[in-house]
């Protein structure tokens, strides 16, 4: 269809472009120019004299650390949503009964606790647990706390598998494993990769977790690593944008080369 | 959809998730104090080089090792608070003395250190008495002095004032000359960190006792509102008034903040004049800004006010920091030996040089080995000369006022309380 | 939310939706089912991590704890002072607004966007990729740098004084609010953008053909076509909004304080302060349980909405 070009649009477009693109660009031309550049050149120059200097002093710092931290705190939460989550989501799809009926409900009703409202009780039962300050201390809830949206997401998608296939599975007298496996997960990639995507990045960028239940370096994560960064050299403007560039980083690079996958993925948390 | 990166996601994330608990496992034992460490706790900023070096000095003879571990500043109090009566609580760690530790002791959970005392006097004698003092509670010692004495000052940008023909103020109304001058050079007479909330609050600690002595804060703290309603404290808001009203800290301070340096470069940068802040002060500057710290920082005490009642020399701030002992400690004899290197020499000259100073009896031998010998000799004299020494009031109220205080405080600043509101929220704090 | 139109899921198979006219049960029992043992370890974890700390804040909403004495009851203590508390009442009111002008701003703006990003134009797929940015950085690492760019002296607002004046964004209720409002749709725009692109994207050809032959304008097809279609998503989105502004605290914390005075001071913040600062924890948990209970409310608005449960009893019988 042929269409004339839309000004309207296009000129809206272009001024949420400069609001979400100034931000940006003074983060990044600040993380590239020295402290006194940038102090008296002010925010919206563009660095006369690079350095990477920013960046190196933020891992000598400590951030190379936070952030392996960070990535074994992603790694293990992705872990245990996708050991938890299939198996749940097929046996709410497939079984009969009230049971899994009040499993699912519950699920449902976990959406409304927000990890705020519970931060109390669980640093009681975090620091009895003697996991205070421990990573797997922060691993734990913030798992929990993603399992709700996975469970409602990968619930949704299996649902969509045709009952036909499950009753040819069954006449080649599959069990409930091996229709799980050949049928249910293959079926269900697009499912899973979005609770991927999001308990990834629900672990990556969670913050209230590990501000309270962690403490010392050797378990900071990054979000808190940017945090006390602030309450701590906050003035050093570079110096602090440049961790807030490398927090995101990582992330960055999957979204370059796997765009389609992440923005799938992100669609899928809203039901699509 | 392509999704071959999905499988291998999976099994790496597995493969990842078991070395972590494999790895985390490992950790926690050996930070569990396995074989004799115990641990000193810290609130984190520019002076932890001294803890650090102190720590390694201890470390080098004693089988018993001590380790280090700091909270940055904001969050000090609160961490402490939320893991002292935990397994993670440390062994020795640091405060304020007095309203800061007071729920610990009445918790049971601190070691009087009387007996520590008895064996080697030294660990009371080597300090100055009234600073000692700070940190007992009940007729038992809770906790050795560290660090050092921290005076609020009114420090000030010497080429600002210079430049303007200004000196340093003596009195309230060469202050509000001061703030005259400044502000109609469009200079920030007084940077403030309002968004901190607790920079503010020296205002009003000063002022109350420049105007009514410190025998008004201290009925208060005993329970008596009808303090906060005197004469007195009207009149130390109505000052307070004069100088926010005359324009002296501008009108953005409520989104200035001292803790993320923004205050400090102000004035650093010369575009405010004065500064109200703890004598840390010198050794922040230090770190952001060391050539200013150098040449350009001039200090001077609070001005006087005429018509007060208190005493003109009065000083407030931090008495001195201390260090306290958990009675769970596994290992008090090795801690007693520790505590003796905060009045050794070389703890002494290491806080000199950082600017800090320390309140041992044998501070005087090292008075011109300090960064700037001119700052810690008038710090010194300052604090021997003050007939009283007014702790912050949000260290001597109790943790669970601190919030409401500060709010308080921040409101009548910026015209959302009247003297009356402001009164009334401060008869509503919890004083015990 | 997961409806049959999905282009993904036509190219799969056409899934029938409900069991109507199928052989239901009888035919069930010779299909070997899951037990529910396929559902116990993420029940359990979830109820080790989530339930019992909820039934935990209940509890504690009717005692006194400071983290340092020992735990005691005191009845309805936390709960009479709670009712006269003005901060808190005030907490919900401000909870309540920023939420509510957080979907008022954020709405239309992604749709607007998420409506043009559909396009299949090579400039749009290129603005889009730059547009989802801020999706990828974390709430504190936004607010942080939102703080260092807002700064009054040192940040944009010192090189722009005709917009800013003096800069004091933090200083008073309205622009604190404002700057909270700002950043949040700063920060969540991009994700709504992105479910608005989805959905149009599903959105059959047919539909704006046979509106193209009427002779229906560019603006009367994305009335009369675009916006109905999209009617399911923007439930989605908005209830997605809501929950995720009833629970800001990140934001909030890095950026004011709750300041000036208690001028931003939210519900969930509230809870954290009385907590972690004022060692408070059973009033804290008071609090706390007001916006669960809050939450709830939302969230079987959600499921009404969604149709989630529905779909279940109209699955049953498969």
């Amino acid at each position: 269809m042929k269409r004339r070009p839309n000004y309207l649009a296009g000129l809206g477009s272009l001024v949420w472009l400069v609001l979400i693109g100034l931000p940006l660009y003074v983060m990044l031309a600040a993380t590239l120019q020295s402290r006194s550049d940038y102090s008296s050149n002010g925010p919206l120059s563009w660095p006369k004299h690079f350095t990477l200097s920013n960046y190196t002093q933020d891992f000598s710092n400590g951030f190379g650390h936070y952030f392996l931290n960070t990535v074994l705190v992603t790694a293990a939460v992705v872990a245990i949503v996708l050991l938890l989550i299939p198996p749940l989501s097929y046996a709410i799809v497939r079984s009969q009964g009230r049971t899994t009926t009040g499993v699912f409900r519950l699920f449902l009703l976990g959406l409304a606790i927000p990890s705020q409202a519970v931060i109390v009780p669980m640093f009681y039962l975090i620091t009895k647990a003697g996991l205070y300050d421990n990573l797997i201390g922060v691993i734990l809830p913030t798992a929990a706390f993603s399992l709700p949206v996975c469970a409602l997401v990968l619930t949704g998608v299996m649902r969509e598998i045709n009952s036909e296939l499950y009753e040819a599975m069954a006449m080649d007298g599959a069990s409930p494993a091996r229709t799980f496996f050949q049928l249910v997960v293959p079926l269900s990639k697009s499912g899973l990769s979005t609770i991927v995507v999001f308990s990834a990045l629900q672990a990556w960028n969670g913050f209230l977790f590990p501000l309270v239940l962690t403490q010392n370096e050797p378990s900071k994560v990054i979000t808190l690593g940017l945090f006390n960064f602030q309450t701590e050299h906050g003035i050093d403007v570079p110096g602090l944008l440049a961790a807030v560039v490398l927090s995101m980083l990582p992330i960055f690079i999957v979204y370059l080369f796997a765009r389609r996958a992440l923005v799938q993925g992100l669609m899928g948390v809203g039901g699509k | 959809m392509k999704k071959r990166w999905l499988p291998r996601a999976v099994a790496g994330s597995v493969v990842l998730a078991l070395g972590l608990t494999l790895a985390a496992c490992g950790g926690g034992s050996s930070s569990s104090s396995g074989s004799g460490s115990f641990t000193v706790l810290v609130y984190g900023d520019a002076s932890n080089k001294v803890e650090k070096q102190i720590v390694d000095t201890f470390n080098k003879t004693s089988k018993v090792k001590a380790k280090l571990q700091t909270i940055p500043g904001a969050d000090y109090q609160t961490k402490l608070q939320t893991i002292i009566n935990t397994k993670q609580a440390p062994d020795v760690f640091f405060n304020w003395g007095g309203g800061s530790i007071a729920p610990f002791v009445k918790a049971g959970l601190l070691l009087p250190l009387d007996d520590m005392i008895a064996k080697d006097p030294a660990l009371k004698s080597d300090f100055l008495p009234s600073v000692f003092n700070g940190a007992v509670l009940d007729g038992k010692s809770y906790g050795i002095p560290m660090r050092g004495t921290q005076p609020v000052l009114l420090f000030n940008n010497k080429k600002v004032l210079a430049d303007n023909g200004l000196t340093a103020p003596k009195t309230w109304d060469d202050l509000l000359n001061a703030v005259k001058v400044l502000k109609d050079k469009h200079i920030t007479p007084i940077a403030l960190g309002g968004g901190d909330q607790w920079p503010t609050l020296m205002w009003y600690e000063y002022m109350y006792d420049r105007m009514a002595g410190p025998s008004l804060f201290d009925k208060a703290l005993g329970g008596d509102k009808t303090a906060w309603d005197s004469p007195d404290s009207h009149a130390a808001l109505d000052k307070l008034k004069q100088l926010i009203d005359a324009g002296a800290f501008g009108t953005n301070f409520d989104s200035v903040k001292y803790t993320d340096g923004g205050s400090v470069a102000l004035v650093a940068q010369g575009k405010a004049g004065f500064e109200l802040m703890g004598s840390w002060y010198y050794s922040q500057q230090q770190q952001d800004n060391p050539d200013f710290a150098k040449t350009g920082l001039g200090y001077s005490t609070f001005p006087t006010v005429s018509d007060g009642k208190g005493d003109q020399s009065d000083i407030v701030g931090n008495t001195n920091n201390y260090y306290s002992v958990l009675k769970k400690t596994k290992y008090p004899d090795a801690i007693a030996q520790f505590l003796k290197l905060q009045y050794s020499d070389e703890f002494v000259k290491a806080q000199m040089a950082i600017g800090n100073l320390p309140t041992t009896t044998n501070t005087t031998n090292f008075l011109d080995t300090a960064a700037d010998p001119a700052y810690s000799k008038f710090q010194y004299d300052l604090v021997k000369a003050a007939p009283s020494f007014q702790l912050s009031w949000d260290q001597a109220y109790p943790q669970s006022a601190s919030n409401a205080m500060h709010t308080a405080v921040q409101q009548f600043f910026d015209g959302k309380l009247d003297a009356d509101g402001f009164i009334k929220a401060m008869q509503a704090l919890p004083t015990s | 939310m997961t409806t049959t139109d999905s282009p993904r899921v036509e190219k799969r198979r056409p899934v029938p939706r409900a069991g109507a006219g199928r052989p239901g049960r009888r035919s069930g029992a010779s299909v070997a089912r899951p037990g529910l043992a396929w559902a116990a370890p993420a029940t359990l974890f979830f109820t080790l991590f989530a339930v019992v700390p909820l039934i935990m804040v209940a509890v504690l909403s009717f005692a006194e704890w400071d983290g340092v004495d020992a735990l005691s009851f005191t009845g309805v203590d936390n709960w009479k002072t709670l009712f006269h508390d003005h901060v808190m009442l005030q907490s919900i009111w401000l909870t309540l607004l920023t939420t509510v002008l957080g979907v008022v701003v954020q709405t239309p703006l992604s749709i607007l966007l998420g409506v043009w990003a559909a396009g299949k134009q090579r400039n749009r797929a290129v603005l889009s990729a730059i547009y989802f940015i801020p999706l990828l950085l974390s709430a504190t690492a936004i607010s942080i740098l939102w703080r260092a760019l807002l700064d009054p002296n040192f940040g944009v607002p010192s090189q722009a004084r005709w917009l800013f004046g003096d800069g004091n964004l933090f200083g008073h209720q309205s622009t604190a609010i404002g700057v909270l409002i700002f950043v949040g749709a700063w920060q969540y725009t991009p994700f709504h953008t992105l479910i608005y692109q989805g959905a149009t994207r599903a959105i059959p050809q047919v539909l704006y053909q046979a509106a193209a032959i009427d002779g229906a304008g560019r603006v009367r097809q994305f009335w009369s076509i675009t916006l109905p279609q999209l009617r399911t998503t923007m439930v989605t989105s908005m209830i997605l909004m809501v929950v995720g502004g009833m629970t800001v605290f990140d934001t909030v914390l890095i950026l004011t304080q709750g300041g000036p005075g208690t001028d931003t001071t939210t519900t969930p913040y509230y809870s954290y302060v009385k907590g972690f600062k004022d060692f408070q924890f059973g009033y804290a948990s008071a609090i706390a349980l007001i916006l669960v209970v809050v939450a709830t409310i939302i969230s079987l608005v959600i499921v009404k909405f969604s149709g989630y449960d529905k779909m279940r009893s109209s699955s049953e019988g498969l």
